[in-house]
């Protein structure tokens, strides 16, 4: 044992032996993804920004101004505007605001949603969010319908 | 004519292997370190002050943002100290599943130390090999809840979702490559004598020591201290899992590097009990009111055994629906006054391995 | 002057030009294929973005550096920083002087060209004195920078350098006592017709001189001057523009040397492997395909430069695996190891070459 340890010291052997690992790495499928030009494929839970949806049936809007999204989220980026509905009964959406500077995307408003199984706010897959203005990044009723226009570089 | 002179010597906030804004002022004898003042507080965002104005429900994103390389454990110490409070039961599957994203995450967490630590002490392929293997989880996480760092994966009195189909064979398939590949970084470093001068003897602090300065986590075990929360004080469903707590009586850097290291194995195997064993169905949620509003003037503490330690959250109550105080007791905090008792009398190369042992966020110190 | 002197001095000028920019072509080339090689080795795929497949990248970092301002500290000495740079790449490049490059001396012009600038017969000498020279260039950057980062590098690399310059040239002593003469050209000769590459008696030597070589390059895992993680980046912490330029061609070029000084002392410099086995002799390919004397020339060039390539990217494999050594243990191996193994290595070599003459003669 103590011979085979002596000559294992001698030739380096260990250090070789970690050589190897670094060597036969070299052969693995590369990780790297080049950004602007791959991008990695998301799951369908990933939590970007959230924006709202229309009913894809009527095409209608879904949110009900029940403002459980805006009591709930941790940093008060959400602002709803609404007003009573024509018929008396319900509200009507007016205006939808989300402060994508102050968003943590942390999901919380997607929970209390009353609009189930089809919540009107949802976490969509939008994460290239820059501005180049402060107010760029305050979105919109029809930004969060459409989204927001974004300058994508791909080269 | 000649006489030698001390040199007082700034490192960081801005320094490649200060793992953040951690600022060190040596003084040093030549190469040697006479002494050691940590400055913290670079990374300070008000969150324990933050919390008292908030409904206990947003305060879990918060608690992403302390630790944010074990994220899913700051939301378990957190959610478990607002569970206690207002006396919620978890239903078990849930409980499985907070415990799978947990052990994954301090799986997560222990690859980003060996990397940084074993960068800083100048293996550079392993960095980028363990953060290969990181993203492998990052992306476990992500099908799961959605998000790659700041999860908020579970809620108050449960978990928001089940897990996604397939999501096991994916993680079982992980499992298994990690096992290889956790053997290869050992083949890398732990006979390797170039990591063994470096670490062996490097950053001493014994069992006395490291209690008296309210140390916990690898770094206590590693002094031979058989503490863990898990096995001493087991919450959520711990006590139904079988798994070991690595102790190693070295007391050094090379001795907290085999913890860390046995403690993913354990990880592992926890996490293919959990899979196992877990009820296929199940409510997810417990029940709770809409409004939560614990007793007046009722305190809690509760821990959990975190990647660095133990990560306790303190709670007082006034009645309302928000925190009347709340206070993270977070291991990097503690840690981190280790740094100058292990250091003093070395060189400045062990001040980073040092830094690297420890294993210090300091998101999580500063909060 | 009379016209003959006036050609050589021309020949010996289109000699030093033609090393030099080799050299410094090589250099960017070798700092590509490390980026390369070591992302390769982790997982990545280096740089890409410039040029086809990163190609022109290092020239496009040179270009940057060349446009970058050169920011001397306001409390430096200013004198000193600006030549420190200097002193430590005119020794690397001028150590190039009596590396062979090939075999076969060229005829061009009537004139015969060799593929050495020169061979002076105190060749490896002429290299190892030179080579030790660079290190005040480090020292007095880091001095000169007048800052505490650059000072530490600076006291880390003296201590360094000098520690390993002993086993650098004891293990060399062994090769010289195979070959019989110090002169590059002539230990390559004394291959040739031992037919023996001398690594193979001198395995010791090769690995102490590998190891010594790693260390006086200040690579890893002995880059304790520039320890990145440690002391932010050693010597040159300070330095800009393209006197840090300057430091980084000067480090490769002294990569290359170690490497040059290998090759020819222990592996058999422009030979093939087997010179005397005829039926290898189609390795040597470029004898079919040039005519004259090009072909042997080129062939030779061929296997001094895969053997060179061979060392550099035992530098990089080195550099990607093993952590780095601190400084107290960098010297107590330099001392306590390296040096008397070299010295045993010697010893051994003599009772052995003592022993081969009694029984050969």
């Amino acid at each position: 044992m103590k011979i085979t340890q002596f000559i294992q010291k001698l030739t380096l052997w260990e250090l070789l032996v970690g050589m190897m690992v670094v060597i036969r790495n070299q052969f693995r499928a590369k990780v790297t993804v080049q950004y602007p030009k791959e991008r990695v494929p998301l799951r369908p839970r990933f939590r970007g920004v959230p924006r709202l949806r229309y009913d894809p049936k009527t095409l209608e809007e879904l949110c009900i101004s029940c403002l459980l999204c805006e009591q709930i989220c941790p940093d008060d980026c959400i602002a709803i505007e609404w007003e009573k509905a024509p018929s008396g009964k319900g509200r009507v959406l007016k205006e939808f605001i989300i402060d994508y500077q102050r968003c943590c995307l942390c999901g919380l408003c997607v929970d209390p949603c009353p609009t189930k199984p089809l919540t009107a706010i949802y976490m969509s897959h939008d994460y290239e969010l820059a501005g180049s203005d402060r107010l760029d990044l305050v979105t919109g009723r029809t930004d969060l319908h459409e989204g927001r226009t974004v300058t994508i570089y791909d080269k | 004519m000649f006489r030698t002179q001390e040199m007082e010597i700034n490192m960081g906030p801005q320094h490649p292997s200060t793992h953040g804004v951690l600022r060190l002022k040596l003084r040093l004898d030549g190469e040697r370190v006479i002494d050691v003042w940590p400055v913290i507080g670079y990374l300070h965002r008000g969150i324990e002050k933050l919390a008292e104005s908030k409904e206990f429900v947003k305060i879990t994103p918060f608690t992403d943002r302390m630790d944010y390389v074990c994220a899913m454990s700051g939301n378990l110490a957190y959610l478990g100290a607002v569970e206690k409070l207002c006396g919620i039961k978890v239903p078990e599957k849930a409980n499985y599943i907070r415990v799978i994203m947990v052990e994954l995450n301090r799986i997560a967490s222990h690859l980003l130390w060996l990397g940084t630590h074993a960068l800083d002490i100048g293996a550079m392929s392993i960095f980028l090999y363990t953060f290969r293997e990181r993203e492998m989880i990052l992306d476990l996480f992500e099908a799961y809840c959605g998000a790659r760092l700041t999860y908020n994966a579970f809620r108050i009195s449960g978990v928001p979702a089940d897990l996604p189909p397939g999501w096991k064979e994916e993680c079982l398939g992980f499992l298994k490559l990690f096992r290889q590949r956790h053997h290869e970084y050992e083949q890398i470093l732990s006979a390797n004598r170039i990591w063994l001068k470096r670490t062996k003897g490097v950053g001493y602090m014994d069992a006395e020591q490291c209690l008296a300065l309210s140390v916990t986590g690898p770094v206590l075990r590693a002094a031979g201290v058989a503490r863990d929360l898990r096995k001493d004080e087991p919450y959520a469903i711990y006590d139904q899992l079988e798994f070991d707590v690595p102790v190693d009586d070295g007391c050094d850097t090379y001795a907290r590097y085999l913890v860390r290291m046995a403690e993913m194995l354990q990880a592992v195997r926890m996490v293919e009990q959990c899979l196992e064993k877990m009820p296929s169905e199940g409510p997810l949620m417990g029940m709770r009111g809409r409004k939560m509003r614990p007793r007046k003037d009722e305190e809690v503490y509760f821990a959990i055994e975190g990647p660095r330690g133990e990560q306790g959250v303190y709670l007082i109550s006034d009645g309302t629906d928000r925190p009347y105080r709340c206070k993270f007791r977070n291991s990097s905090f503690a840690n981190l006054q280790a740094l100058a008792p292990m250091v003093q009398g070395g060189l400045v190369a062990d001040v980073v391995a040092v830094i690297g042992t420890l294993d210090i966020v300091l998101g999580d110190s500063d909060r | 002057m009379d016209t003959q002197m006036l050609i050589t001095v021309l020949i010996s000028l289109g000699q030093v030009s033609i090393v030099l920019s080799l050299v410094a072509l090589s250099v960017p080339l070798m700092i590509l294929m490390e980026r390369k090689v070591i992302g390769f080795m982790q997982s990545r795929i280096g740089p890409k973005r410039v040029g086809p497949s990163g190609m022109l990248q290092t020239i496009a970092d040179g270009l940057k550096l060349l446009l970058k301002e050169d920011i001397v500290p306001d409390r430096a000495d200013k004198w000193v920083f600006r030549v420190a740079p200097l002193i430590v790449l005119v020794p690397a490049l001028a150590a190039f002087a009596v590396v062979p490059f090939s075999g076969t001396a060229l005829s061009l012009f009537g004139q015969r060209i060799t593929p050495w600038v020169t061979d002076i017969n105190i060749g490896v000498l002429f290299i190892v004195s030179i080579s030790s020279v660079g290190v005040f260039g480090i020292i007095l950057g880091g001095w000169a920078s007048n800052s505490k980062y650059p000072l530490l590098g600076a006291l880390r690399s003296a201590a360094q350098m000098i520690s390993y310059e002993v086993p650098l040239g004891l293990a060399l002593v062994g090769g010289l006592m195979w070959a019989g003469t110090a002169s590059m050209v002539g230990i390559v000769e004394a291959q040739r017709e031992a037919h023996l590459w001398f690594f193979i008696p001198q395995i010791i030597g090769v690995v102490i001189y590998f190891i010594a070589g790693v260390a006086e390059t200040n690579r890893a895992p002995f880059d304790l001057a520039e320890a990145e993680t440690e002391l932010v980046s050693g010597f040159h912490t300070e330095y800009s523009g393209m006197r840090f330029g300057i430091y980084f061609i000067a480090e490769y070029a002294n990569m290359l040397i170690v490497s040059a000084v290998a090759t020819t002392m222990f592996f058999g410099g422009w030979l093939r492997p087997f010179p005397n086995v005829s039926w290898l002799a189609f390795l040597d390919i470029f004898n079919y395909i040039l005519p004259g004397e090009w072909g042997p020339f080129m062939s030779g060039l061929m296997w001094v430069i895969i053997k060179v390539s061979g060392f550099i990217f035992l530098y990089y494999w080195i550099r990607a695996t093993f952590p780095r050594y601190r400084y107290d243990q960098l010297m107590s191996i330099g001392w306590k190891c390296l040096l008397p193994l070299a010295l045993a290595n010697i010893m051994a070599t003599g009772a052995l070459l003592l022993w081969l003459g009694q029984t050969g003669a």
